[in-house]
């Protein structure tokens, strides 16, 4: 083996390795479960204190509003699943009954706790047209 | 008008096949009869596409709802610009813009290059040929955007999407179109290189000015999307890490790295394997792109669809060219050594080097972040997610390290830097960024990232304010000029060079708009009538809640004044929603933005309650974000100054400039013209999403509606009554512990095995099901596309390879042709070696 090779080869041991490590370290933080809600509530307490993404769908006349407040209590299910979720601050337009959403936070035994700007309304028709959608 | 349609998919196909199979039988043979023929069939190709192109949009517009594209993607009202941009609205219709793009380029750079690169010329028409045949094929067998309804033809289309019949959206896909497309023909020369051997720097020279042109387009591309999701989406941000922005910026980190690495091959002779490598990366990624997008293999809030099948002929493509393309860089191997070392770790070279690195590194990094929820999905099953913190996380130091490289690249020697050289070159950028990180500190500046970025802006300007004055200098000595007439002559003279810095400039300016959400704000306030909140320097007073109507739309509007802390008054902002008559379930959210060069005050109102006249209102402090619109029409400039022709200079170096300005002044104008200023945001409908599972969904896929009146539309997506119900019991069975098979069973077997009552149930066997049985002779009708594609691929490939065989026979017949190819080549190379 030349010098250079063994030279070219250290390096890139090196460099891989760094940033093998610094993605490993940053991704332990940065990573969250992405589940339905059935799957989650099957075995609660195996997710308490894990970051999700809460995939289902809003349970009909479940969403309370404090009066003056941007804070919600609602419920979403999946699957005959349900979780009770809260969250406070201002939710997207398709936020309402039945709607599809991922919501990120952490389940506890009181509930799905939505953190800061955790409701994404999922609306996979918004670039495709939904086949099958009503003329208008 | 749909038959002929498909009828010329068909023939573009044949034609294509044989422009392919002709090229390279040409090129075998040395028949220059038989090229020509092939770049006939080549230009072919782009007429038969302008043609099919004008067929659809004749359809669009004369409102031909037999086409079930048409019928899909627009409506009678819609207006006639909405019509026209529906062509590329949907996925069958933006492969066939698509390929009609690609048809156009390749035939303008093929007829550009035909006499200056002719041995490159069979290949890159067999390259761009196969490209097209992959898309055609695609069309005829899975996407034909004129497949028509077999039964009642509905008598109005469903209209586009109202979330694209906005400006931005409506230009924004053709341009990044014009970016991806552009991109396989820099592909197409250097595999043409690659398969004729000739691998020395001509091929560069050729795609050179395409590459630029496609890259100027991607960049445009993402901007537009950067301005649609501020302007639109009102969110406040601009950039979000979704997979369908990050598709389209994997090719730009590639095609951005061959730029800059072009320019070591050409002066040092070095990099050659990489180049190559960079080429069919970059072609590779617009591909995976397309595929990431549509094939549904990430999951994304917004992906534009799920379509297994379209993944699988995606990934095969994708294997097909990798495979190709990388076995020639293989067997070229030694063909492609450097003819020189690097000399120092100080020297330009090296820094493009690490630049190349590093933006590979970029898009290998956005590329394993998009896809990891699939790859440990793959690995474990669990599907975990990465969001925008950890894309950021990333992508701040890698684009840190590029903007520092950007100052110091163009400071340092080619070969090597001397300490001298060094001093002389970096004293004044050094000390102008010393001096901006001095005032940063000063003002209390505590944003890390921010400050740093800021820091580095002032290292890049200075660079670059360096170069054009110390050129400019030069010149005005040599010309007795002033230095303005010397730094537009030197600009004219250079105009790669100078038009790269200019871009620079534009990157610098781009920065600061980055740099800026380092100190971005938002609050989410809930405002009664009278009531004062505090953001900022802003002070916000909810004036009222007022809802109008104008015929067409009810606007609730909400009437904000906004003061500073002083006092002093600045003016009413009016956040509202709108509700369009017909679309009351699609509420558009109108933002509100108070621009200025320093920051903007933008003001969403999500949730408003008339009966109390309270707002929940989201307000955002966005400062410097202009700069990145303005950073980019900078950018536009520079490209154009570096896209100018070569000969431009020797006779217009004067008047060259002047015309440059006027066109990217036009440029940057057209991209910040207001028209975007009543923004729309326009959400699905939530009545129309279904709660079945995923399961269920695929099983009722697999049947078509019967109910008479649905076109025979798949049950798991027509929204029918009739279709609902079949969808409960289907989720009835299921939970029964049915499996698929005995589902479809259920329907699909003629009624007199199983009881009368159940109305629900087909009547006649496999007339029911939306697509043909995987197994047994269904089986056939699912291999039979393929079966004809692959056999139209075979025979094209026999053709090129029995055409080129038969010189073989004539070498024997009579030793004059023997002599003659020898000639012919030696008389090419000599040629050559004159251009």
């Amino acid at each position: 083996m030349t010098h250079k090779t063994i030279k070219v080869g250290l390096t890139s041991l090196v460099l891989s390795l760094a940033f093998g490590g610094l993605l490993y370290s940053t991704m332990g933080e940065a990573t969250e479960y992405y589940k339905h809600v059935d799957e989650v509530m099957t075995q609660p307490g195996d997710w308490y204190g894990k970051k999700l993404q809460l995939h289902g769908y809003i349970v009909q006349d479940s969403i309370l509003k404090r009066k003056n407040s941007l804070d919600y209590k609602f419920k979403v299910h999946s699957n005959g699943h349900i979780v009770d979720a809260t969250y406070t601050g201002v939710v997207p337009d398709t936020f309402k009954d039945d709607a599809e959403v991922v919501l990120k936070g952490t389940l506890s035994s009181e509930g799905f706790a939505v953190s800061p700007n955790g409701v994404m309304a999922k609306c996979p028709s918004k670039y495709e047209a939904k086949p099958g959608a009503p003329t208008s | 008008m749909a038959a002929l349609g498909s009828y010329l998919l068909l023939f573009t196909f044949m034609v294509a096949a044989y422009a392919a199979a002709a090229s390279v039988a040409g090129a075998r043979r040395r028949n220059s009869r038989l090229i020509e023929s092939g770049i006939g069939a080549f230009y072919l190709v782009a007429a038969l596409m302008t043609v099919a192109s004008g067929v659809i949009i004749y359809a669009f517009v004369a409102g031909d709802y037999t086409i079930r594209y048409v019928q899909r993607y627009s409506d009678s009202v819609q207006p006639l610009f909405y019509k026209i941009t529906s062509y590329w609205g949907g996925l069958d219709g933006s492969v066939m813009f698509w390929v009609f793009l690609l048809s156009l380029f390749g035939s303008v750079a093929v007829r550009v290059n035909r006499e200056r690169h002719r041995e490159l010329m069979p290949y890159v028409v067999a390259v761009i040929s196969a490209v097209e045949m992959f898309f055609l094929f695609l069309m005829i067998i899975h996407n034909n955007p004129f497949e028509t309804y077999l039964t009642q033809t509905p008598t109005d289309g469903r209209g586009l999407n109202p979330l694209l019949q906005n400006f931005y959206m409506a230009i924004h896909p053709p341009t990044m179109y014009l970016g991806f497309v552009g991109l396989t023909i820099p592909f197409a020369f250097g595999l043409a290189a690659l398969i004729t051997g000739h691998l020395d720097d001509s091929w560069l020279r050729a795609v050179r000015r395409w590459t630029m042109f496609s890259w100027f387009f991607l960049s445009f591309g993402l901007t537009l999307g950067m301005i649609w999701a501020y302007e639109e989406l009102g969110w406040g941000g601009f950039w979000g890490w979704d997979p369908v922005e990050n598709a389209g910026l994997l090719p730009w980190f590639t095609a951005t790295a061959f730029l800059h690495s072009v320019m070591v091959q050409e002066r040092r002779g070095m990099l050659r394997v990489w180049n190559v490598t960079l080429v069919i990366i970059t072609f590779l990624l617009t591909i995976f792109g397309t595929f990431m997008t549509r094939s549904g293999v990430v999951q994304s809030v917004h992906a534009f669809g799920d379509d297994p099948a379209l993944a699988r002929l995606f990934l095969s493509f994708m294997a097909v060219v990798a495979l190709f393309s990388f076995g020639w860089v293989i067997y070229r191997l030694p063909l492609l050594q450097a003819r020189h070392e690097l000399d120092s770790w100080v020297s330009r070279e090296a820094a493009f080097l690490a630049n190349n690195w590093i933006l590979l590194f970029s898009a290998f990094f956005v590329l394993f972040a998009t896809m990891f929820p699939t790859i440990t999905e793959m690995i474990n099953g669990e599907r975990l997610t990465v969001g925008p913190p950890f894309f950021n996380r990333w992508m701040t130091p890698i684009g840190l390290m590029l903007l520092a490289l950007t100052g110091i690249g163009p400071l340092l020697a080619w070969r090597k830097s001397t300490i001298e050289n060094l001093l002389q070159q970096f004293l004044f950028p050094v000390a102008l960024a010393l001096a901006v990180s001095g005032g940063l500190v000063a003002m209390g500046v505590r944003v890390w990232s921010s400050g740093i970025c800021f820091a580095l802006c002032g290292l890049v300007f200075g660079t670059i304010a360096q170069e054009f004055y110390r050129g400019a200098n030069v010149r005005r000595g040599m010309t007795g000029t002033d230095l303005f007439t010397a730094m537009v002559g030197l600009v004219g003279r250079n105009k790669r060079r100078y038009g790269g810095y200019v871009v620079h400039l534009g990157i610098v300016l781009m920065f600061l708009g980055f740099a800026g959400e380092g100190f971005s704000r938002d609050e989410q306030l809930l405002l009664k009538p009278g009531e004062e909140a505090t953001v900022g320097r802003y002070v916000l007073r909810m004036d009222a809640i007022r809802v109008t109507d104008d015929g067409q739309k009810q606007m609730v509007t909400a009437h904000i004044s906004v003061k500073d802390t002083d006092g002093a008054d600045l003016g009413r902002m009016y956040p509202a929603k709108w509700y369009y008559r017909k679309h009351e379930e699609e509420p558009t959210t109108e933002v509100g933005i108070r621009r200025s060069f320093a920051e903007d005050l933008y003001i969403v109102m999500p949730a408003f309650e008339l009966a109390d006249q309270t707002a929940s209102v989201e307000v955002h402090v966005n400062p410097l974000v202009n700069w990145l619109w303005v950073g980019f029409g900078i950018m536009a400039l520079g490209t154009g100054i570096a896209l100018l022709p070569e000969r431009a200079l020797s006779f217009a170096a004067a008047r060259m400039p002047a015309d440059a300005v006027t066109a990217s002044l036009l440029a940057g104008a057209l991209l910040l013209a207001p028209a975007g200023a009543e923004a729309q945001h326009v959400d699905g409908p939530a009545s129309q999403l279904q709660i079945f599972s995923k399961e269920v969904k695929d099983v009722t896929r697999k049947l078509a509606c019967w109910c008479g009146g649905c076109s025979k539309l798949p049950v798991g997506d027509c929204a029918c009554g009739h279709c609902a119900l079949v969808k409960k019991e289907v989720t009835q069975m299921m939970d029964e512990g049915r499996d698929e098979q005995a589902v479809l069973a259920h329907y699909v077997t003629p009624p007199t095995e199983h009881s009368k009552d159940d109305v629900h149930r087909g009547e006649s066997g496999h007339v029911l099901l939306s697509e043909p049985p995987d197994v047994g002779s269904g089986r056939l009708a699912w291999l039979l596309p393929y079966a004809l594609g692959l056999l139209g691929l075979a025979g094209a490939g026999m053709a090129a390879v029995r055409w080129t065989r038969r010189p073989a026979v004539a070498v024997a017949g009579g030793p004059s042709t023997v002599v003659a190819p020898e000639l012919q080549s030696r008389l090419d190379d000599e040629l050559r070696d004159l251009d």
